[in-house]
């Protein structure tokens, strides 16, 4: 029962990191009807440059809010600059887009950084607190906060603030909003960097956990993806509950199920997508599409 | 607006319309399905390419964007409404004040608006898509009168609602011009209707303005009701 329990907390805090990548999903999704297929190496690249800020002897918590602020202006950048051009084309012609903006974020990591996995500090102590006899780690703990403040802010954005709502309002329904005077295609953008700064929170919770390489993200972007489709891929909620859902499953199922453990988790996350998809198509908390004829 | 030609893509819609509205004054632009009329109004709010001119308040709306036409005091209420349906009633008529800074004003002009439209009040924390076709009608005006603009352009505030619902939308129009001197730019099939509330109007006829006059006189002429406005 006690490592059961145990479980459950690090699957919570591993959802949480799911959660923030998923999220950064759905918010793109909103906004151009397609998920970003380069939303895990972005994050990589900003845990990268967090790195880089660490090592040049910057505090923890200084270089944190700061990589988010540059991977913030850093996918509002790359919204005006490779999104844009290509806004009306077909979905496949942004399927590639995105696809080869993954590629090139990767190489030019590995070209900077090179392909040696590297440690990544954490700013929580290893040890573990002993509540009634569950041992929960201080850094299981941290990433649990840190997500969850995260999440709460962007939820706080979109819901309670003029902006968010011009932002929802842009995402959902731009011919209308041109209307109303939202300048649309900058709030397509600053959902971009939104969603990149989010990103860069599941890349920089993730790292200590595993090692900070160019690939780290890949296996995590399947989580992710299987979190926003379990969620529904349309709704920010859907996405975070999705997250914590596949994070507990996941560590579940790698403690409990006889050779799940390691490589074969990735597993798990294919299987949650396709069982969607089969079972529950509009996800969680998705609505059908019904079009007016 | 003069002599604008408008289209989309290779299919040219409107051949060389002018039309006026003066300021505060009501007009409406008749004709059949096709005639251009939406088009006219989606030219105003550059949300199709035009040549010719347009002018409003003195100022050229070439090369504008449709933010920026807005912004300059047109509240358009398009063909189908316009309503975020993914939004709130509420949402959707705090986006239509979301670009003023006149807290106080705003305030007085929902406590109006909720006067003209008490079930907009019951109704706020409900999403906007589970209105009926008048209350969404509602909404649309509504939104459009919290923008506090200078001209409104409707689209067909008729379609789709039963005729009781039309007349008491039309009143409020009426209303809304009186007491806050918006210019309103009316498009409708309803020829009948629209004559009563304009004070001017023009029929266009495949792109081209075929007959304007004083609606006073419009509704008079035996011959332009029959060949124009079929009734």
């Amino acid at each position: 029962m006690q490592e059961f329990a145990q479980q459950v907390v690090s699957g919570i805090a591993i959802g949480g990191i799911f959660a923030s990548l998923a999220l950064a999903l759905v918010l793109i999704y909103n906004a151009m009807g397609l998920v970003n297929f380069a939303q895990g190496e972005m994050a990589m690249l900003a845990t990268f440059l967090a790195f880089a800020l660490i090592n040049r002897g910057m505090s923890y918590w200084i270089a944190f809010p700061l990589t988010l602020v540059l991977a913030f202006a850093g996918g509002i950048a790359i919204q005006r600059i490779v999104i844009k051009p290509v806004e009306r084309a077909p979905v496949l012609t942004l399927v590639i887009v995105t696809l080869g903006l993954a590629t090139l974020v990767n190489g030019i990591a590995g070209f900077i950084f090179g392909y040696v996995p590297r440690s990544f500090p954490s700013p929580f102590p290893p040890a573990s607190l002993d509540i009634f006899g569950v041992f929960i780690s201080w850094r299981d703990l941290g990433v649990i906060g840190v997500s969850g403040i995260v999440l709460l802010g962007v939820y706080l954005l979109l819901q309670r603030t003029t902006i968010g709502l011009t932002m929802r309002a842009a995402a959902h329904h731009p011919d209308a909003s041109r209307l109303l005077g939202v300048q649309v295609s900058w709030m397509l953008a600053l959902g971009w960097g939104l969603a990149s700064a989010v990103g860069a929170v599941s890349g920089i919770m993730v790292a200590p956990i595993l090692l900070l390489e160019p690939n780290m993200m890949q296996t995590i972007i399947i989580y992710a993806f299987a979190a926003a489709v379990l969620g529904g891929i349309e709704s920010p909620l859907g996405a975070v509950i999705g997250g914590f859902v596949v994070g507990i499953t996941v560590n579940l199922a790698g403690a409990y199920i006889p050779g799940v453990g390691g490589d074969l988790q990735l597993a798990v996350g294919f299987a949650i997508i396709i069982a969607v998809l089969v079972l529950r198509p509009n996800g969680l908390l998705g609505r059908a599409a019904t079009r007016r004829v | 607006m003069r002599d604008v030609r408008a289209g989309y893509g290779q299919r040219a819609v409107l051949h060389g319309v002018s039309l006026e509205v003066p300021e505060g004054g009501i007009v409406s632009i008749l004709g059949a399905n096709g005639a251009g009329k939406t088009t006219t109004l989606r030219a105003i709010t550059s949300g199709v390419r035009w040549t010719g001119d347009i002018l409003f308040g003195g100022r050229s709306l070439q090369r504008m964007s449709t933010e920026e036409v807005v912004r300059l005091g047109v509240a358009h209420v398009p063909e189908g409404r316009g309503i975020c349906t993914e939004l709130t009633v509420d949402e959707n008529l705090r986006l239509g004040a979301h670009l003023r800074r006149d807290g106080a004003e705003v305030k007085k002009d929902y406590d109006r608006v909720f006067e003209y439209f008490p079930v907009l009040k019951e109704r706020r924390r409900l999403s906007a898509s589970a209105l009926s076709g008048g209350e969404q009608q509602m909404l649309a005006l509504a939104r459009a009168l919290l923008m506090r603009p200078k001209l409104m352009l409707l689209d067909e505030p008729s379609l789709g609602l039963a005729p009781l619902v039309v007349r008491s939308i039309f009143n409020i129009i009426r209303n809304i011009n009186e007491t806050s001197r918006v210019a309103v730019l009316l498009v409708e099939q309803n020829a009948r209707i629209a004559l009563d509330l304009s004070t001017s109007a023009y029929v266009l006829e495949v792109g081209r303005v075929a007959v304007h006059g004083d609606s006073s006189e419009l509704r008079g002429e035996e011959s332009v009701r029959r060949s124009y406005l079929g009734y």
